[in-house]
């Protein structure tokens, strides 16, 4: 009885002491947290209010009513997708398209930047550098804007020299055979000089005396790359090609966007173009609501899982 | 050490691919400039694939009159200054805060930053959130969701991580507090950063074309690039749905101005760009270390 009360006044007495230096603590520091509060209030303000918005994926959200008046419907909305036809559609676009560019960015990059680091003119390699990145920086309305002139189907650079060599005039970009490759080959042209950046940074830091006692062995240029260069930077495509598998839903909003129209939905409406058209052109907004959910939850598993693979294989995880 | 014969056949072709990638790279940039420059008159026969066909300023012209564009550059000017502008800078207080491990509450605040790079709300609940704030057709949805990210905080902090701390608690002894100290001597500190996280996030609102496509249903607030995108695609459209017998003369005097409003619009990130490539390498290796 005694002790126990003693317990309890002790207990006491130290969350008063530590309740005081709570709040000595919020005192010293009350100007990092003037400093703080701007920014937290925007991601509050325009990253979680949108969080909370997720509510609307389970009713039958009706603009007039607001979240508060609209009628709940569980888990409606989720099976209405997943009995579409059309999610099947955009699910597999999604994975294919960000597939094929992945598969792209994972390998040309690399043997790019082999092939650069192999350029002893500092000049010229400079100057191709400079060059090579440029794409990354230009918009892809730009972009779209000269793939579209590119492959007009009436005066089109690509549809004149067919037609100088009798070729019959294609619409390219209206046509399901060729519009997946028509993205991922852009999406090469634009971002595989940026690519190849990190790869170069990799590459600079091997250390000469490997390349030397390599030939000193007799092995030749492509032998030194192979055994020299791809093991020490694997490291680094390791993390790069986890990290883009944990983005494998993102196959490229706003150059789908840019590029798509009715008459290639089939093979390139994915699961961002679906969820604007129907859930803000057509204000289907709880079901577009949903189908974006499922993305993004789908891609936070993807993102954690990943994470925990990076640290497991002894590397450090991004968090 | 003298090259073998292999390897000098492989240096010779190592330059010969990469001097044919620059031309691959840069041949759509100088074909939009030579269709830009061509007579009106001549282009419907091609032959501008090397050099002008004929010369005309004309589509220039046209350009510099269209109230429509000058709008966008106007938009989008505003709209990047002060995008820019906020989010470098609350990007940087949010940064230093976080970084102080001293501060009571750091671990969720940094958790909260953190989680906004794993999950999301997506976009039909961002979209009605800027509605119901009545925020269609101003500056602020163009400018402040994209202000500031978890990406941008994580590398500046990473940075103040680095300043030594004796700096701090030599100005705490003559007095300073933490503003005095963040802006006197953090921040001068933190030039090069400050001008990496900067650039990254101009060169995005320069680009930004969604949030006015979102946000902005009158076309006086349309951003730059919407309105190209609106100009590109009207002729793409215009083209589908007449087939492909649409009149020749007006199609090709819209070819010429689309290539010269495309090339007007990139002067401005072309004119940064040597000053872009080397702040922009050091923030993707900065990024790539910490990552």
């Amino acid at each position: 009885m005694e002790a126990s009360r003693e317990t309890t006044a002790a207990v006491h007495s130290s969350s008063v002491a530590s309740g005081r230096t709570l709040w000595k603590d919020l005192a010293r520091d009350r100007y990092l947290y003037l400093l703080l509060l701007p920014g937290l209030f925007l991601i509050l303000l325009f990253r979680y209010a949108p969080m909370y918005g997720i509510v609307i994926a389970f009713q039958d959200f009706n603009i007039f009513k607001g979240v508060k008046g609209s009628e709940w419907v569980g888990f409606d909305q989720f099976s209405r997708l997943f009995h579409s036809p059309d999610f099947y559609e955009i699910l597999r676009n999604t994975v294919l398209i960000s597939l094929y560019k992945l598969a792209a960015s994972f390998s040309i990059p690399i043997i790019l930047s082999l092939l650069l680091n192999e350029l002893k003119h500092v000049l010229f390699k400079r100057v191709t550098q400079s060059i090579i990145y440029l794409p990354h920086f230009v918009s892809w309305v730009i972009f779209s804007g000269i793939i579209i002139s590119f492959l007009n189907p009436v005066d089109g650079l690509f549809n004149m020299i067919a037609s100088q060599f009798g070729g019959a005039k294609t619409d390219y970009l209206g046509s399901s055979a060729y519009f997946r490759s028509i993205l991922v080959l852009s999406d090469i042209y634009k971002e595989v000089g940026w690519g190849t950046i990190i790869y170069l940074a990799a590459i600079s830091g091997v250390n000469a005396d490997l390349y030397e006692a390599a030939r000193i062995d007799g092995a030749n240029k492509g032998r030194q790359m192979w055994h020299v260069t791809l093991p020490a930077i694997r490291p680094v495509i390791i993390i790069l090609v986890i990290l883009s598998l944990a983005n494998i839903l993102e196959a490229g909003f706003q150059q789908v966007f840019l590029l798509y129209s009715p008459l290639v939905y089939d093979v390139g409406d994915i699961i961002d173009t679906y969820v604007y058209r129907v859930g803000i052109q057509e204000a289907n907004y709880s079901y577009a609501t949903a189908a974006g959910l499922f993305k993004s939850f789908v891609a936070m598993v993807l993102i954690v899982s990943v994470n925990k693979l990076v640290k497991m294989s002894g590397q450090d995880g991004l968090w | 050490m003298g090259l073998t014969r292999g390897e000098k056949a492989f240096s010779v072709l190592n330059y010969l691919f990469f001097t044919v990638l620059m031309i691959v790279m840069i041949y759509p940039f100088w074909y939009m400039v030579m269709g830009s420059l061509s007579d009106p008159i001549y282009v419907a026969d091609g032959g501008f694939f090397l050099k002008p066909a004929g010369f005309s300023l004309s589509a220039y012209e046209a350009v510099l009159k269209n109230v429509s564009i000058l709008t966008g550059f106007r938009v989008t000017f505003i709209s990047t200054v002060g995008g820019t502008a906020i989010g470098t800078f609350l990007t940087a207080t949010t940064a230093y805060a976080i970084s102080k491990r001293r501060l009571r509450g750091r671990m969720v605040f940094a958790f909260l930053v953190l989680f906004t790079m794993l999950f999301n709300g997506g976009l039909v609940p961002s979209y009605l959130l800027i509605k119901e704030l009545n925020m269609i057709n101003t500056y602020w949805a163009l400018i402040l969701p994209a202000a500031i990210g978890a990406w941008n905080i994580f590398v500046m902090q990473s940075f103040f991580r680095g300043i030594p701390e004796e700096l701090e608690e030599a100005a705490k002894m003559d007095g300073a507090n933490d503003l005095t100290v963040f802006f006197r001597i953090v921040l001068p500190l933190s030039k090069a950063v400050l001008a990496t996280i900067g650039l990254f996030i101009a060169v995005w609102y320069w680009n930004d074309f969604f949030s006015s496509v979102l946000y902005s249903t009158d076309k006086e607030m349309w951003q730059l690039q919407m309105v190209l995108k609106d100009l590109i695609s009207n002729t793409s459209n215009a083209i589908a749905q007449a087939g492909i017998s649409i009149s020749y003369q007006s199609e090709v005097n819209e070819f010429t101005i689309k290539m010269a409003s495309i090339i007007v619009s990139s002067v401005p990130i072309l004119l940064v760009y040597p000053f872009l490539q080397k702040h922009f390498v050091k923030g993707a290796l900065i990024g790539s270390v910490k990552g």
